[in-house]
């Protein structure tokens, strides 16, 4: 076994722009979720029953797909289906954002309905209306019980990121793996690979780790 | 645009074996990652302290690592060291095994310390060892708790096999690729591919989401 660790350094400019585009991919995604799951929370709490029963539909859907498939359906279905070619990151972003929205609609409704019923009772009874009972007094609490749940999804999306792969997105899979097969140098470039997820993911669970301590509510 | 989904039942067979080796995989994982899981899981909570470093060490590494990666890592990369080539099957059970065993023995540390630390310091003053104190108080009432989240790692599980097409394991995914590269009919394909995941996991997260209305009270103490 002959080990080259000097692709990884010769190619470290590829691989900083790769993890550049996952961390990209990654904050736009959430971007795009947390709005995305807020709206999901609000339909399926909403008295009307089409709109609740679309946000479930919708819900359930992407909760019970693998999200490979959602990657390769998008790609594929996407262009034709609405007739225009999108770039693969612009896919990427439809899958991901798709997937993480919906797992983002459940943490915020668990997050609202967590709240006491006495409490928007209170409020209405002091003459709120439903959507300032929402606003002051059910949201900022919610807030609190829903941050180290969204931050878990953020890891998870994080690592997610890496499947995009598939559909030639540059991000740090792609360009790790474009560089293996390209070299040859394959236990080199792959441990590369793992170390550079590893050594941004790790912080981040941490983090986590140290959120759940700090606002997680044990029962 | 016209749906012509010919192809899906012409290759019904070939499919049906990969949603075979889906479901195996899935299963053999579980299994794996339960043995391994919970043996990490009561290492961590009541092994010697030298020992309670690298497997957080482990764990968290898992945490913090794609399953991709894992897996191309495995399959690509651990021949290398080893000399030994693995089938991709295997590979596939070994990473999936890894990531989901880190998952798996947090479910249990989870579980054992959601019981009162009181219950353990009572049954170990009613005269009971340590071994009797976490088989007949600790684990009963841990288990109950884990049931929910064990079965969410049923899904993950089917879920993170769909990955294994990446490296050449010849599950439904990866037959779906297969079909839809020869008949050129990725939208039918990929259609039905979602329509049999989803028959298949509803089903799994329905029971769990039933699972933890029913049990949730029983771990109360």
């Amino acid at each position: 076994m002959n080990l080259d660790w000097s692709v990884v350094w010769d190619n470290a400019g590829a691989l900083a722009r790769g993890t550049e585009l996952t961390v990209l991919l990654a904050v736009v995604t959430m971007v795009l979720a947390v709005p995305g799951g807020i709206l999901l929370a609000l339909m399926r709490l909403s008295r009307s029953r089409l709109l609740s029963g679309a946000s479930a539909s919708f819900t359930e859907l992407f909760r019970n797909l693998p999200l490979l498939l959602v990657i390769y359906a998008a790609y594929y279905v996407l262009p034709l289906a609405l007739g225009v070619a999108f770039s693969p990151f612009v896919t990427a972003l439809v899958a991901l954002g798709l997937n993480v929205s919906a797992y983002n609609g459940e943490t915020f409704r668990a997050g609202i309905v967590s709240i006491r019923k006495g409490q928007s009772e209170a409020a209405l009874a002091l003459g709120m209306s439903r959507w300032q009972t929402m606003r002051i007094v059910v949201l900022p609490q919610a807030a609190r019980r829903v941050l180290p749940v969204l931050a878990s999804t953020w890891v998870s999306l994080f690592k997610d990121t890496s499947l995009v792969s598939v559909i030639s997105v540059g991000e740090l899979a792609y360009t790790a793996m474009l560089i293996r097969s390209r070299t040859f140098r394959v236990l080199e470039m792959l441990t590369a690979m793992a170390v550079i997820y590893w050594s941004l993911g790790y912080p981040q669970a941490k983090l986590v780790d140290w959120l759940n301590r700090r606002f997680g509510v044990s029962e | 645009m016209s749906l012509d989904f010919s192809p899906v039942l012409q290759s019904w067979q070939f499919l049906l074996g990969g949603l075979g080796l889906t479901l195996g995989l899935a299963a053999l994982t579980v299994l794996c990652s339960l043995v391994l899981g919970g043996a990490i899981g009561l290492a961590r909570c009541y092994g010697p302290a030298w020992l309670r470093l690298p497997l957080v060490f482990y764990i968290d590494s898992m945490r913090s690592v794609p399953v991709l990666v894992v897996l191309v890592w495995t399959y690509f990369a651990l021949p290398i060291v080893t000399g030994a080539v693995l089938p991709p099957f295997w590979a596939g059970l070994i990473a999936l095994t890894a990531q989901i065993a880190a998952f798996m023995a947090e479910i249990v540390r989870a579980g054992v310390e959601s019981v009162r630390p009181g219950q353990t310091r009572a049954a170990l003053a009613l005269g009971m060892s340590r071994v009797q104190a976490v088989r007949r108080v600790v684990l009963p009432q841990a288990v109950v708790r884990m049931l929910p989240a064990f079965g969410s790692i049923i899904s993950i599980a089917i879920k993170d096999t769909a990955i294994a097409s990446v490296i050449a394991v010849p599950e439904y995914l990866n037959r779906s690729q297969t079909v839809a590269g020869e008949s050129f009919k990725p939208i039918e394909v990929y259609l039905t591919a979602m329509a049999v995941y989803f028959v298949i996991l509803f089903p799994v997260t329905r029971a769990v989401d039933i699972a933890y209305a029913r049990l949730a009270h029983l771990g109360r103490s």
